[in-house]
């Protein structure tokens, strides 16, 4: 028989050695009696003869060799059983441990497929990638030249987004810009068809024309996987490009965070996004990353040596024209290139997110120590009530090691389905943390679908939770004799005895749970902070349609285009005020320029600059940002006429100094050559959010769109639109067909204000959501833990205080008895929490909106909390302790 | 009557087993009477530590066991040597032949280096 039929035959097995041995016995007695023996004498002959019948069958079970897993089955059996019979236990147990290394999964989760994780490519590590935002083209053509000298290939890429529709409601795909030779340096091969060749980097996308690459998933939903899609024409923001290969399915694009549907050569970006200047040949048009594969046994350092040789020379060759002299003499000059590892790929969501989820990341460990230590105290309690049954069975021979193996099983018959229903969790809680930092400007997409490493992660701290929580009270289990167990029964006079552990396990808690309440309170006010702010403007009830004006043609008179839509706009039904801008605020987009008013304090470069937006009559009404002084813009601000600017109140405070503010002319700056005519103050607005709600008051210039001239106007601007009643976001179709009306090739996305500036406010949020959270569950299990010891304790001196009661003690004196010892716990622990607070506050700085980290009014408010939870945990077992009947003690005893 | 026994040098007991089972199937119990019987009473083993011995012989594959009737009219279980049991025998004879011959050799030796 194998190992296994022995296994799983066992009971067969003992069955048959019942047999075999008995069978011995009886031969032996039969030959006695035939020899004369009597009955008695031949059996008591036989059975001394063949020895101690138990330990025989133990040693022929030990032949099996199977003797490790039977006992381990055996013990699981009995653990289920003793778990079944105490289902609030189990149900804290598992539940704290679900919750906990669920909460942990699902953050790692993220965490490894947001900065760990290798992209999907061929040798990874060798990517790298030039330091610090984006290059222009002629840099990157600088680079290319040069690349065989100094790494062995080099490629560029840029994200954008093109319309997949001809005209109306954009249809948007996610798609990048790739250089010649991107494929072959990620190392992507085609699954289908092909990949670029350098010949795509002519100007114009190619010999033949724009063609395009697509992502696996954009040939599924659109083509259906149709090996016909190769050589068809897609139509890409109005323009057909050929499509001419398919990438394989595990590769997402570059970017960590967004994934392509479709790549297009950098050199077809003046075909597919037309522009007033030639991007390709800018000089001053920032927008592309640059990326490069290292030859085999090549450094970082030694790549970034040689790029750093030729930075000279590539300054030289792509001094940007119309510069000030100030500015060239510090382009490419101060910050020396600089390649960094790019294995994990390049993410503007890392870049927002990684220090939240780190945060959130020691923030779920946390919860998971105190539920670690919430379960030793419990099954240190559980041991403690249990000293009688584990005596009875060490006094009938158990040995010890077998005894702290049986607790250990029950650790595990606890962590394992926990860290099962964790593992769920996780996968739910990932999803939907996904899901949170998703907005439908940025779609956040990430793979968060079970790894290797995750899963590795989860069995990590699963066991070592088990081995924490499981080893403690089973080496205390072993370590008293049978005799004091059964003589003690569970009760003493007086005295803590035994149990000791319990209290520095409860300190452990009261201080890590302040440590989290505290951080849940930093990040709460932070963002009610910012969610309360006064934005200066009403984001409520106000639909931005972003207008994508690319496609109707070079030469019209953008200006007029949007006043037309504005005009146009307040016609549709429901409509009560309507306005465009190029700019909407919280889009993260930005304008700016240096201005000096006559006459206003001088300000030196940086600070000479201020905020610009262009909008239309109105537009200040639209988005109710109350005018101060002066008036809004009208009819009179046409091209021709005086030119005049709005400007906010931070602007007033910063530039115009002393005097009147209306009637004050305000410079502003020009190319080298081609200055801006000055403008004349008509109006002060109040202070309203332009970039980011977290970012302070700034100084803000408002021009009117008509008096632009065109070549400051992008094809881009946002119409803003406030209904009469109700939510604007149904006026969404009527206001499309007003706006066909005006321009059928206009492209359009909608979009609430209220979104975008919720978007705006994502990472705090989720912070703030998730530490509130897991703050509230800390506290919860630090009082669960309280309780348990303080009630424990109540038990073990029934005697005692049956005893104290009898003799005179009042219920206040039994309760301050009781709660004596839980304050000095909460005391230490507070004191201990407070101080890890204060050490650890520091980290979390980067992610507080107007509060210092070591604010003092939330550490005082936490430790009120937890000295409150503290002590109505405790004060239940005390109340109770004081109500103990002193007779039925002593009829006890 | 159980004076004058010798006790079994570890790992003798397997060989003796599989040496008396190489004459045909036996029980347990017939096993220790033919290992009683043959040595003349001077190898009495403790009945009870015969199963383990037995037990892990057949775990190993060099015995085989069946249930049978045995001439008693009574079911026992058979044990009867295998192939690999025979091989094993063998070469353990060999070795415990080698063994005892070279240990006697120095017992008969007078002790003084030749």
């Amino acid at each position: 028989m194998t190992w296994l039929g022995r296994l799983l035959r066992g009971r067969r097995l003992e069955h048959e050695l019942d047999r075999e041995l008995a069978d011995h016995v009886e031969r032996q007695v039969a030959d006695y009696l035939a020899a004369g023996m009597s009955e008695a004498e031949a059996r008591r002959r036989a059975r001394l003869e063949f020895g101690g019948l138990e330990g025989v069958k133990e040693e022929c079970r030990d032949a099996r060799g199977t003797r490790l897993v039977s006992d381990l089955l055996q013990d699981l059996r009995y653990g289920l059983r003793v778990l079944r019979k105490s289902p609030g236990f189990t149900f804290v147990a598992v539940a704290s441990l679900a919750l906990g290394i669920g909460a942990n999964t699902a953050i790692f989760t993220l965490v490894d497929s947001l900065i760990l994780r290798a992209l999907p490519v061929r040798d990874a590590g060798a990517l790298v990638r030039l330091k610090d935002g984006s290059w222009t083209n002629p840099i990157w053509e600088a680079i290319r030249e040069r690349a065989p000298q100094l790494v062995e290939r080099a490629a560029a890429c840029s994200n954008t987004r093109f319309d997949l529709a001809s005209g109306g409601e954009a249809q948007l795909a996610e798609a990048l810009y790739a250089s010649g030779e991107f494929f072959d340096v990620v190392g992507v091969p085609a699954m289908l068809g092909r990949t670029f060749t350098r010949d795509d980097d002519r100007r114009g996308g190619g010999g033949a024309g724009p063609v395009a690459v697509l992502s696996y998933a954009f040939w599924q939903r659109r083509y259906g996987g149709a090996a016909s899609a190769i050589g068809s024409a897609l139509t890409l923001n109005g323009v057909p490009v050929t499509v001419v290969g398919v990438t394989p399915p595990g590769f997402f694009g570059p970017t960590v965070g967004r994934s392509f549907d479709v790549a297009v050569p950098i050199s077809a970006v003046e075909r597919l996004e037309p522009s007033d200047r030639s991007r390709l040949d800018s000089r001053s048009w920032w927008w592309l990353d640059v990326i490069a594969r290292l030859r085999p046994g090549q450094t970082v350092e030694e790549a970034t040596q040689a790029l750093r040789a030729a930075q000279p020379q590539i300054r030289e060759a792509t001094l940007p024209e119309n510069w000030r002299a100030k500015d060239l003499e510090q382009y490419l000059r101060e910050q020396p290139l600089t390649l960094v590892p790019a294995s994990n790929g390049f993410s503007e969501v890392r870049g927002d997110y990684e220090r939240p989820l780190l945060t959130v990341m020691g923030v779920v460990a946390l919860v998971l120590l105190i539920a670690c230590a919430n379960l030793a105290s419990l099954l240190l309690a559980r041991a403690n009530a249990r000293r009688q049954e584990l005596g009875a069975r060490l006094a009938l021979g158990a040995s010890r090691q077998r005894l702290a193996r049986q607790l250990l099983a029950e650790c595990l018959l606890l962590a394992l389905p926990g860290a099962a229903l964790g593992l769920l969790l996780a996968q739910w809680g990932s999803r939907l943390l996904l899901r949170q930092i998703t907005s439908q400007q940025g779609i956040v997409s990430l793979d968060v679908s079970l790894h290797w490493r995750v899963l590795l992660f989860t069995v990590a701290v699963t066991l070592g939770t088990a081995l924490l929580f499981g080893v403690a009270p089973a080496l205390r289990a072993t370590g008293f004799s049978p005799q004091d167990a059964i003589r003690q029964q569970g009760r003493t006079l007086a005295g803590e005895g035994p149990g000791a552990l319990g209290g520095p396990l409860v300190v452990v808690q009261v201080a890590l749970s302040l440590v989290l309440v505290f951080a849940a309170g930093l990040f709460l006010r932070s963002f009610s902070g910012l969610a309360t702010r006064d934005l200066g403007l009403d984001d409520d009830a106000l639909l931005l349609v972003n207008l994508d004006a690319q496609r109707s043609g070079k030469a019209l008179d953008r200006g007029a285009l949007f006043e037309r839509v504005a005009r146009e706009a307040r016609t549709a039904p429901g409509v009560a005020a309507a306005a465009v801008s190029v700019i909407a605020p919280v889009s993260g987009m930005g304008w700016n320029n240096r201005f000096q008013v006559q006459g206003g304090p001088v300000h030196a470069d940086r600070e000479a600059s201020a905020w610009m937006n262009a909008v239309t009559p109105g537009w200040f009404a639209t988005y109710r940002t109350a005018l101060v002084a002066g008036r809004d813009f009208d009819a009179r601000d046409a091209e021709g006429a005086p030119r005049v600017l709005i400007v906010n109140q931070e602007f007033v405070r910063k530039f115009v100094g002393a005097g009147a503010t209306l009637g004050r002319v305000v410079e502003q700056e020009g190319e080298p050559g081609k200055p801006r005519p000055p403008l004349e103050i008509v109006g002060v607005v109040k202070d309203a959010v332009y970039r980011s709600p977290r970012d302070p008051a700034e100084p803000t210039v408002y021009v009117p769109m008509a008096q632009l001239p065109d070549a400051d106007i992008w094809p881009f601007a946002s119409l803003a639109v406030r209904s009469h009643a109700g939510s604007p976001a149904g006026l969404s179709r009527s206001l499309a067909a007003v706006i066909a009306r005006v321009d059928p090739k206009l492209s359009l996305t909608f979009r609430l204000l209220s979104d975008q500036v919720g978007a705006a406010m994502m990472r705090e949020r989720i912070v703030a959501m998730l530490s509130g959270f897991f703050g509230f569950l800390a506290l919860f299990l630090a009082g669960l833990g309280l309780y348990g010891v303080t009630s424990h304790a109540v038990n073990r001196r029934r005697t005692e205080i049956g005893v104290r009661i009898a003799l005179g003690a009042d219920a206040g004196g039994v309760v301050r008895l009781v709660l004596g010892r839980a304050s000095w716990l909460i005391a230490i622990g507070v004191v201990a929490g407070a101080v890890i607070s204060l050490l650890l506050s520091r980290f979390v700085e980067a992610l507080l909106y107007g509060l210092p980290p070591r604010d003092p009014s939330t550490l005082a408010g936490s430790v009120a909390v937890l000295v409150g939870v503290g002590l109505l945990a405790a004060g239940l077992p005390a109340r109770r302790a004081s109500r103990i009947d002193p007779a039925q003690v002593l009829r006890e005893g | 009557m159980p004076e004058a026994r010798t006790d079994l040098p570890q790992g003798t007991l397997d060989l003796l087993i599989l040496k008396v089972l190489a004459l045909g199937p036996l029980h347990g119990y017939a096993i220790a009477q033919r290992l009683q019987q043959i040595s003349k009473d001077v190898v009495q083993v403790q009945q009870g530590s015969l199963y383990p011995a037995l037990h892990r012989l057949e775990n190993k594959g060099l015995l085989a066991a069946d249930w049978k009737i045995s001439d008693t009219g009574r079911e026992a279980k058979f044990y009867r040597l295998t192939a690999k049991g025979k091989t094993h025998l063998g070469s353990e004879q060999e070795s415990w032949r080698r063994l005892t011959e070279a240990v006697s050799l120095i017992l008969a030796s007078d002790g003084e280096p030749s």
